[in-house]
């Protein structure tokens, strides 16, 4: 069903579409040549879309073989540039766009691009039964994406869970689709291989990052304050170091979220090993090992972040949200906003 | 006379690793191995030893058979989790993917006779005693104390049932087919759930987590279950998901129908957010109110029992419904589970796997018994009432009895008996 030009153009990650441009058979260098020149400043304005706007369009005046084309240029270039706020913007922006056109598209459209592509296990609702469902998705294909959503209502256990089948409307199968491709560009463009490009790409290559710079400029994220400012911690957290200065027992999650969320905000191994020293089961040299572990200092090297309130709740260490926390969806987030109220 | 009998006593920890070799003398070559386990890694207690004897790995069985001969564990556990170099340290196993299973113990469940089954031992001398534990010890002025808890049949009873509600949501809500999902007693406070499918192999801890959110409730909205107050001009109406809706949705109508039918005024009022007078009110009316359950989807339109009242009583249903599991285990991907009969430290049980449509009738204080040849004198410090296979004991409190053995060895494990001469 998804075979035409046009269908290769909006959804360049099928299949199909990728036969398409393999079977030209392009070389990069052929790409400097003019009559490819509208695939190129296509490509590029692809990642000027991305940048600012965070959605690239569905342009199809100017036909839709380069817009088709443009699409594996841009993969080339944003690769090529390898700056990982590029990638993930790039790589959303793509699967905005899609999300928005597939919400227009017939269900069987939605159905194919899911099986084809993905293997997902859907089936399409027949629609006077099932109302107002239209797609029934294995919940293990759902788990695949949904988690990442942080909206009440994309939790497992707010939807019509039946038979290991989760029923969606079509906006949502859409918005799970998408999230899926998002990932799949990310993957595309993390794997593609390295091209050498001529001095004319390399050009506009120089011209992209100039504009990336810019709107990074922009956000960057102002430097975490270097004094511990306790009276800006989350209940949370708030609730843990009360526990732990008062020597009752946390539980080994509480602990984990506790460290990291300290270590986090700047405390030092040696003072956060001396806050453990009241606990019952203290041992010196295992707190030691487990502090560092968890700043990175040992082990993989990784420096760990606490939980999300999610997790959080899901582990029973929510004492329950205050104001700002209905706002915020981590502990580290409570913590910089708060500050930010505090010198207000 | 009484010295002289006290004198006589020993620490029966020689015996119990006696006895646990002969069980793995006769029994190691009917342990079940785990499907691919090849790639899962294998851990053991040993008894002299703290710690866990870990990152084990066997290409054949009878390799594990003798391993487990000659070493004499007090616990055997393997991964849940699958890698491509079990032996390995845990950043290079090269992890391939996990089972999903779930941990009911009543560690974790809230029952009321808790408190009668937890004892404390003195560490210096042998002292013992019910409940909570002194700041010193009497009888020696020692100050540390080990906590011990009897397995209490309510508390099994408890812990079954959970996992019975668990397997309902497994198969009704999940869609697992009931002869894939393994229950297994733990040999000592619960019971493990285990489900092998190829599908469910890749999952990560993320998705792992919304199902343990899905079975305990977590986050459950219930306006998105259909839960809404209809304004009319005749007066308001509460509507909410049906009795026969799957899934949540009917979970929660079925919890809300129960609280009405069971609870009393006071059992009402004791829920967070319902006054006396609210109270009484929802008990006045609950034939009111059933009439209009009838009707499909209306939950009633009485006068003064608005939607915040209705919420409330959901609550407390999200509450009975959901299933108490152990949150971490379901979300850790490289858990290590107990294995199919083998032994259990503390107990002398058998780690029993059950078919899930059994699970209702099983007995584990009778299956799950591994020693039951053969009786044993033993000088009991104190033991609650008790029961191992089909008789009761105790409760004892120093005196000499003439035990089966596997009620002798159950008190030896549970440091609450010496060895006699």
């Amino acid at each position: 069903m998804l075979v035409s030009k046009e269908d290769f153009a909006k959804y360049p990650f099928l299949i199909g579409a990728v036969e398409y441009v393999k079977n030209l058979d392009l070389k990069t260098d052929e790409l400097s040549q003019p009559e490819f020149s509208a695939v190129v400043t296509r490509a590029e304005t692809r990642i000027e879309e991305a940048l600012i706007d965070g959605i690239t369009k569905w342009e199809s005046r100017r036909g839709y073989e380069i817009e088709l084309l443009s699409y594996p240029v841009a993969v080339i270039f944003v690769s090529n540039i390898d700056d990982n706020y590029l990638k993930k913007r790039y790589s959303l922006a793509e699967a905005k766009r899609i999300q928005s056109l597939l919400k227009e598209e017939v269900d069987e459209k939605l159905i194919e691009i899911a099986i084809s592509v993905f293997g997902w296990n859907v089936k399409n609702l027949p629609l006077e039964v099932y109302q107002p469902f239209d797609f029934s998705l294995s919940f293990i294909d759902y788990l695949r994406n949904a988690p990442s959503f942080h909206d009440y209502r994309w939790k497992l256990v707010n939807k019509r869970l039946i038979n290991g089948e989760v029923f969606l409307q079509k906006d949502e199968f859409s918005r799970l689709i998408s999230e899926e491709v998002r990932k799949y560009i990310e993957k595309t463009i993390n794997t593609s291989p390295k091209v050498e490009l001529n001095p004319l790409l390399l050009q506009r290559i120089e011209h992209i990052k100039q504009r990336l710079n810019l709107r990074k400029e922009r956000i960057r994220i102002k430097d975490q304050p270097q004094n511990i400012i306790s009276a800006a911690y989350p209940p949370c957290i708030k609730n843990l170091y009360d526990f732990l200065i008062s020597g009752q027992h946390i539980s080994h999650v509480g602990r984990f979220t506790l460290t990291s969320f300290l270590l986090n905000v700047g405390m030092k191994v040696d003072k956060l090993i001396e806050l453990y020293t009241p606990i019952s089961d203290f041992n010196q040299r295992l707190t030691r090992y487990q502090v560092e572990h968890i700043a990175g200092v040992r082990g993989s090297g990784t420096k760990y972040t606490p939980p999300s309130c999610e997790t959080l709740k899901t582990h029973r260490l929510c004492p329950g949200p205050d104001d700002l926390c209905t706002r915020i969806k981590h502990p580290l987030a409570y913590y910089r906003r708060k500050i930010r109220m505090i010198r207000k | 006379m009484r010295i002289k009998r006290v004198k006589a006593m020993k620490n029966p920890q020689e015996f119990i690793v006696q006895k646990f070799t002969e069980y793995y003398r006769d029994n190691a070559n009917i342990i079940p191995l785990p499907t691919s386990y090849k790639n899962r890694e294998f851990g053991f207690i040993l008894f002299d030893k703290g710690g866990m004897l870990r990152h084990k790995a066997f290409v054949e069985p009878r390799f594990f058979r003798d391993f487990i001969k000659s070493i004499t564990p007090s616990d055997v556990y393997h991964s849940a989790a699958y890698y491509k170099q079990p032996s390995r340290e845990m950043g290079k196993k090269g992890w391939i993917g996990a089972d999903l299973i779930f941990d009911i113990d009543f560690d974790h469940l809230r029952t009321p006779c808790k408190v009668e089954h937890e004892y404390w031992t003195c560490e210096r001398c042998d002292q013992v005693g019910v409940g909570k534990h002194p700041s010193v010890c009497s009888q020696c002025g020692g100050s540390k104390f080990k906590m011990v808890a009897w397995l209490c049949e309510t508390c099994l009873e408890t812990a079954k049932s959970e996992a019975l509600k668990l397997i309902d949501f497994l198969i009704n809500d999940f869609g697992f087919p009931p002869h894939d999902i393994e229950v297994c007693f733990s040999g000592h406070r619960g019971y493990h759930i285990h489900i092998e499918r190829e599908e469910i192999r890749q999952l990560d801890q993320d998705a792992r987590k919304e199902i343990v959110d899905y079975v305990l409730g977590t986050g459950l909205k219930v306006s998105l279950h259909g839960l809404m107050e209809v304004r009319r001009r005749t007066g308001h109406k509460v509507i909410g998901p049906d009795l026969n809706s799957p899934g949540w949705g009917g979970k929660i109508a079925k919890g809300v129908y129960d609280i009405l039918v069971t609870y009393n005024i006071q059992q009402l009022n004791e829920i967070n957010g319902i006054s006396k007078n609210m109270a009484s009110l929802i008990y006045s009316q609950r034939d009111k109110i059933f009439k209009t359950w009838n009707n499909g989807n209306s939950w009633g339109s009485i006068k003064g029992i608005g939607i915040k009242t209705w919420e409330k009583l959901v609550e407390t249903s999200v509450d009975n419904q959901s299933v108490n599991i152990d949150t971490v285990v379901t979300i850790d991907i490289h858990r290590l589970i107990r294995m199919p009969l083998t032994l259990h430290g503390k107990t002398g049980l058998k780690v029993i796997s059950i078919p899930s449509k059994s699970l209702e009738r099983f007995d584990p204080l009778r299956e799950a018994v591994a020693f039951s040849k053969g009786t044993l004198k033993v000088y009991v410090l104190a033991a609650h009432r008790f029961r191992i296979g089909e008789d009761i004991y105790g409760p004892y409190r120093r005196e000499i009895v003439k035990l089966p053995m596997a009620a002798a060895i159950y008190l030896f494990c549970k440091r609450a008996a010496l060895l006699t001469d």
